[in-house]
């Protein structure tokens, strides 16, 4: 919230704080100061001047050159352009250097060969318009002494002692469990207690009441629950008119616009007091009645902003006798308000209830400074404030008279409540030792009227303090007084010794990582949960295929982050794509992530996934195979593979990976289509893992297994056989035709061209027998291999090349 | 004799002088004391010396031959020392060329991570992880963020059905752990959150790290002296830290701590604003109605909690200045963090 430091000191002596110190007070206290702005800072080497003569420009028809009276500066030669001047006004003038509110600066130079020592402002030029000053919006130079009493203008004097910028905006963040701090007289009640001084009261008038305000109007509150309080004040002989000078420019300076003087006044205590107020035009009151209900469902209301709203039983609203006048809280409708012929005024000065009121306003979509407030809360006593402060502050300017009495519905208003609190919890809680004095001063000087009975400190709360409920609230208003500096550093060691540490889990998906941003080369990536939907398309997914079955954000920043991923595929082909235009020309990519399955029983089944990308020179098929079986070796765990159906693969390089028998993922090349669909030109191969799954199944260590004692024999044998069959299913064959002698066996050549028939291949295997206990006899390989050259050959036909 | 034995030794070592290379020498020492070398030819002649001049004769003709082998072994290894010296210059490669050898790279944000965690182990912390898809109960309203309250205004949330979200903050896990294990209680928290928030210092997914201790009298002083201990750690011995009053509807009294610059040290630059500060994270001592609603005594335990930007903290300590880099995944970037 905006607060100036010139209000601030209406009510608390600041004149030996500087803004800067006051800021610097406010943080420590729990205030963030977002920003300090000096008004006067805009407005750099722009003063008061007097025109002198004014002559044709020799060059130039639309010029005009000018010789001006700067009083104690000297003269100056100002070339201008505008015609709405005469010789004997009083402008504005930025002299050489001069900065305006918008960063433009002006400097002496030439317009067609006459020297300008400067340039004459407008209004707009210094940010003003006509609710500032009269004649301050209009398009031409400002004439100051059409604006401003001769008084007012010293020749030579600096812009910002005219139009009062000489004062310090403080944008003071208020955070959500302190609604009693949202206005300038809640701040400044802070300050008081921050700086140890005296917080004077309303600066208000006292006034002669006519008549009774309960012959204007009858006020019936149906819906007590939403409304706890409300309060009208009648107000007869109104003049509508602008506000005066003072009240015009302090509510421009915080950002507000200047109406009238009705809606000014309670515009500005709503910033000073912190209660939003509504001034009705009594005319519209028709049948001499407020009701406040819940609104009929089709009932319906067109608000000041000119927006017509079908309105429900969530929406409060303030009614005449036929019809709604007004949105509780949140915005009056267009025919209520005041208008320049208003002769009468009904001032309301409600309590709304904070929640509907958020509710109200969000599902109409309609929010004004008034509902701001009621969301966060107000005090109970300030509507009594108020009323009295807008009744003066309009009287204050000879405006109206005042109806005896005020109404007043009010369910039971909520009282002081007391709190008594240990002095030692306190300091358990805080972690050090408070002097008793200390914490009962502080305390007293928060208004939270405080005694000392032994050790206990007994508290009267005052309800606008509803944070206040406990002892840690009232630990923390007195640290945030007596200083977080003096919060002693203390180790955990007294405590429980616990034992920390990652679960096995954690463990794996480290090690999986260390391996694979090791010498593997892979490179982490991190990418976003949500994805478009449209990547079921682009991955081409079958209309029934589960991953089709996406989590989907209400209010998504933007469809293309609109639903919860269910693959890493995307993310990951995405990715790679992004790096191929920004010519990144190969590389491993990998991410652990989550994927994100609808689920009956809980929120969402979240699965952590390892999801493997490679691209450029030197990547196919087999080298990222080559990085999952090490992934599956570091685990000790064996992974199988076959020919799989992945719909975005290439159809003859797609793989399913088989733990246990069981499908863990894929692996394969992306389809030319799909990649050309994310514009990818080139051969990109990624695989999608489990990881669960595979870390289920995870072993630190494979059981001990002695060296071996005695000599293998291995023996290189190359197949002729049939293209189709998989080296698989060789592999099978040789292990079944074989006993326990068998050691290893691996395939070390597949050969497909010259010298073998069409149809056919030779692969070559390396087989190595041993016995553990004793030397194998060369006639025991021999028996051996010709078990396997026959399995081979009943089976698949194959015959030693 | 002595005359031809002295005349002997000095041919032959003039011999051992002139010879170029190992075939060289061999020849020499066939020729002097082979076994018809004339070395050994003078030996013979012993046979024919008189008995009182043989042991004088001996010793002398003994010494001969010990020098010339030792001259010759010498002169042998200095051959064979050039001859290394030749091959090894031979193989003289340009030691600045390259072969690549691929190198792998973590994700900032995991290293960052991997760090602060490593950290809290240390002191006994446990590492638990949780769904990053929650329910309102959980994430708001056990949080001390009853449905309507002005501080669900803090956080802009991600809605998937009127009471499921996207976890605003790693704090549900405190609940999770709270409601399934008793005090004393010492974890972290790692873990994505969400929040409607897209720029250059907000990325709508960003990582937090969660801290809970509960356990009996754990004060607001215990906070500070475990985060002094872990910003030490993370940052360098000389970090200090900061405690600015604030507010978080689940901690009470709430604190922002900020660390001093790990740049300037302190003394004010432009990644503090000159503050010489730096804000790292939210904390404070967990607020009574949270205990309570997460079934531990508050009369019996208290706590403190805190949850630090890890995104943040990466963009501190290595100088990132745009959130989004993170999630763009460009290699050229993400082969700078090994």
């Amino acid at each position: 919230m905006k607060v100036l430091y010139s209000w601030l000191k209406d009510f608390v002596k600041l004149d030996d704080v500087a803004p800067s110190v006051l800021a610097d007070k406010l943080v420590k206290a729990g205030f963030e100061v977002e920003e300090t702005i000096d008004l006067s800072s805009s407005y750099v080497n722009i003063a008061v001047c007097q025109i002198t003569s004014i002559e044709q420009h020799p060059n130039a028809n639309k010029l005009l050159v000018c010789q001006v009276d700067v009083g104690g500066q000297g003269t100056r030669q100002i070339v201008t352009g505008a015609h709405n001047i005469q010789v004997g006004d009083i402008v504005p003038v930025c002299l050489d250097g001069a900065i305006l509110p918008d960063g433009k600066e002006i400097h002496t130079g030439e317009l067609r060969g006459v020297e300008s020592q400067g340039m004459f402002c407008g209004g707009s030029e210094l940010g003003l318009d006509d609710s500032d000053y009269n004649g301050a919006g209009f398009d031409g130079i400002f004439i100051l002494n059409n604006a401003f009493s001769a008084d007012r203008l010293l020749l030579g004097m600096d812009i910002n002692d005219l139009i009062d910028t000489r004062d310090v905006i403080l944008d003071v963040g208020v955070t959500a469990n302190r609604p009693d701090t949202n206005s300038v007289y809640g701040i400044a009640r802070e300050v008081a207690a921050v700086l140890d001084r005296p917080l004077k009261p309303f600066a208000n008038l006292e006034w002669k009441e006519e008549g009774n305000v309960e012959d204007m109007v009858k006020v019936s509150v149906l819906a007590q629950d939403l409304c706890p309080r409300y309060m009208i004040k009648g107000l007869t002989d109104i003049t509508v008119k602008a506000s005066p000078e003072w009240i015009r420019r302090r509510l421009r300076k915080v950002g507000l616009r200047p109406i009238n003087n009705v809606v000014d006044a309670t515009n500005y205590v709503l910033l000073e007091v912190g209660q939003p107020m509504h001034a009705f035009d009594y005319r519209e009151v028709e049948g001499q009645e407020i009701v406040v209900r819940r609104a009929k469902s089709g009932e319906h209301i067109v608000t000041l902003d000119g927006k017509d709203s079908v309105l429900d039983e969530d929406n409060l609203v303030i009614c005449n006798a036929q019809k709604p006048m007004a949105l509780a809280g949140i915005m009056g409708g267009l025919a209520s308000g005041v208008k320049p012929d208003t002769d009468c005024i009904l001032l309301e000065s409600a309590r709304f209830a904070r929640d509907n009121i958020r509710r109200s306003s969000k599902k109409l979509g309609i929010r004004s400074d008034s509902s701001a407030r009621f969301e966060k809360g107000i005090d109970y006593i300030s509507q009594e404030w108020a009323i009295e402060r807008c009744v003066s502050m309009l009287l204050a300017q000879g405006v109206g008279k005042v109806k005896g009495g005020v109404i007043d519905v009010k369910s039971e208003l909520p009282q002081d409540r007391h709190l008594d609190v240990s002095v030692d919890k306190i300091n358990r809680i805080l972690g050090i030792v408070v002097p008793p004095s200390e914490m009962v001063s502080i305390l007293n000087r928060l208004s939270l009227k405080t005694t000392l009975d032994g050790d206990v400190l007994k508290v009267i709360v005052p309800p606008y303090r509803e944070d206040i409920v406990g002892a840690n609230d009232l630990a923390e208003e007195i640290i945030r007084l007596y200083g977080y500096d003096n919060i002693v550093s203390t180790p955990l060691d007294g405590m429980h010794q616990t034992h920390g540490g990652l679960y096995p889990r954690q463990k794996w998906i480290n090690e999986i990582k260390t391996l694979l941003s090791g010498t593997v080369g892979g490179h982490e990536i991190l990418s976003y949960s949500f994805v478009t939907p449209k990547s079921n398309d682009w991955l081409g997914l079958a209309k029934d295929d589960p991953r089709r079955h996406m989590i989907e954000i209400l209010n998504p920043l933007g469809e293309e982050v609109s639903v919860m991923r269910t693959s890493l595929a995307h993310s990951m082909i995405k990715t790679i794509a992004y790096n191929l235009a920004h010519s990144n020309k190969d590389a491993l990519l990998y991410e652990v992530g989550k994927i994100y399955l609808p689920d009956s029983e809980q929120p969402s089944r979240e699965v952590e996934t390892l999801a493997l990308g490679a691209f450029g020179e030197g990547k196919d098929f087999y080298s990222l195979k080559a990085v999952l079986d090490q992934v599956a070796s570091k685990l000790n765990v064996k992974l199988r593979y076959h020919a799989g159906s992945e719909p975005y693969l290439h159809p003859g390089r797609n793989a399913d990976v088989l733990l246990d028998g069981a499908k863990i993922g894929y692996i394969g090349e992306v389809h030319p289509q799909v990649a050309a669909r994310y514009k990818i030109d080139g051969r990109v191969y990624i695989a999608e893992i489990d990881l669960e799954k595979l870390i289920a199944q995870a072993k630190d260590h494979l059981p001990y297994v002695a060296l071996p004692k005695y000599p293998s024999i291995s023996r290189d044998l190359a197949f002729v056989i049939r293209a189709k069959v998989t080296g698989d299913q060789i592999l099978e064959t040789i292990k079944g035709a074989c006993d326990d002698k068998l050691e290893d066996l691996y395939i070390f050549d597949v050969y497909e061209g010259k010298g073998i028939l069409s149809g056919f291949k030779s692969v070559a295997v390396t087989v190595v027998f041993r016995d553990p206990n004793r030397t194998l006899v060369d006639q025991e390989v021999v028996e051996r291999v010709d078990k396997i050259l026959v399995a081979m050959k009943e089976t698949w036909g194959a015959v030693l090349r | 004799m002595i005359d031809s034995i002295e005349q002997l030794v000095k041919r032959a070592l003039e011999a051992i002088d002139q010879a170029k290379e190992t075939t060289d020498l061999n020849e020499i020492r066939v020729r002097f004391l082979g076994k018809n070398g004339a070395y050994t030819e003078i030996l013979r002649g012993m046979k024919d010396v008189k008995p009182e001049d043989k042991p004088r004769l001996g010793k002398l003709i003994n010494e001969g031959r010990v020098r010339l082998e030792t001259v010759l072994a010498e002169k042998e290894a200095a051959f064979r020392a050039a001859e290394m010296a030749r091959v090894l210059e031979k193989e003289a490669i340009d030691v600045t060329l390259d072969k690549s050898q691929p190198i792998g790279s973590l994700h900032p944000i995991t290293k960052v991570k991997n760090e602060i965690l490593d950290i809290f182990v240390g002191l006994g912390f446990k590492v638990e992880e949780g769904p990053e898809i929650e329910t309102d109960y959980f994430n708001f309203q056990l949080m001390n963020i009853p449905k309507d309250h002005p501080a669900r205004d803090m956080q802009d949330t991600f809605y998937v059905s009127e009471n499921t979200l996207l976890r605003t903050h790693t704090s549900p896990m405190q609940a999770h752990v709270m409601l399934s294990q008793k005090p004393p209680i010492r974890i972290v928290v790692p873990g994505k959150v969400y929040r409607a928030d897209d720029d250059a210092s907000h990325s709508p997914i960003f990582n937090q790290i969660e801290g809970l201790v509960v356990d009996k009298d754990v004060s607001l002083a215990h906070l500070k002296g475990t985060l002094d201990t872990v910003a030490k750690a993370l940052f360098n011995q000389d970090t200090k830290t900061r405690f600015r009053p604030s507010y978080f509807p689940f901690t009470e009294p709430s604190v922002e701590v900020d660390v001093t610059c790990s740049v300037c040290g302190g003394s004010g630059c432009r990644l503090c604003k000159g503050t010489g500060w730096i804000e790292i994270l939210g904390a404070g001592v967990v607020n009574p109605k949270v205990l309570e609603n997460c079934g531990v005594d508050p009369n019996e335990y208290s706590g403190f909690a805190f949850g630090l930007g890890v995104d943040r903290i990466a963009m501190i300590k290595y100088g990132v200045p745009d959130i989004r880099s993170f999630y763009e995944n460009d290699v050229r970037f993400l082969k700078q963090y090994k």
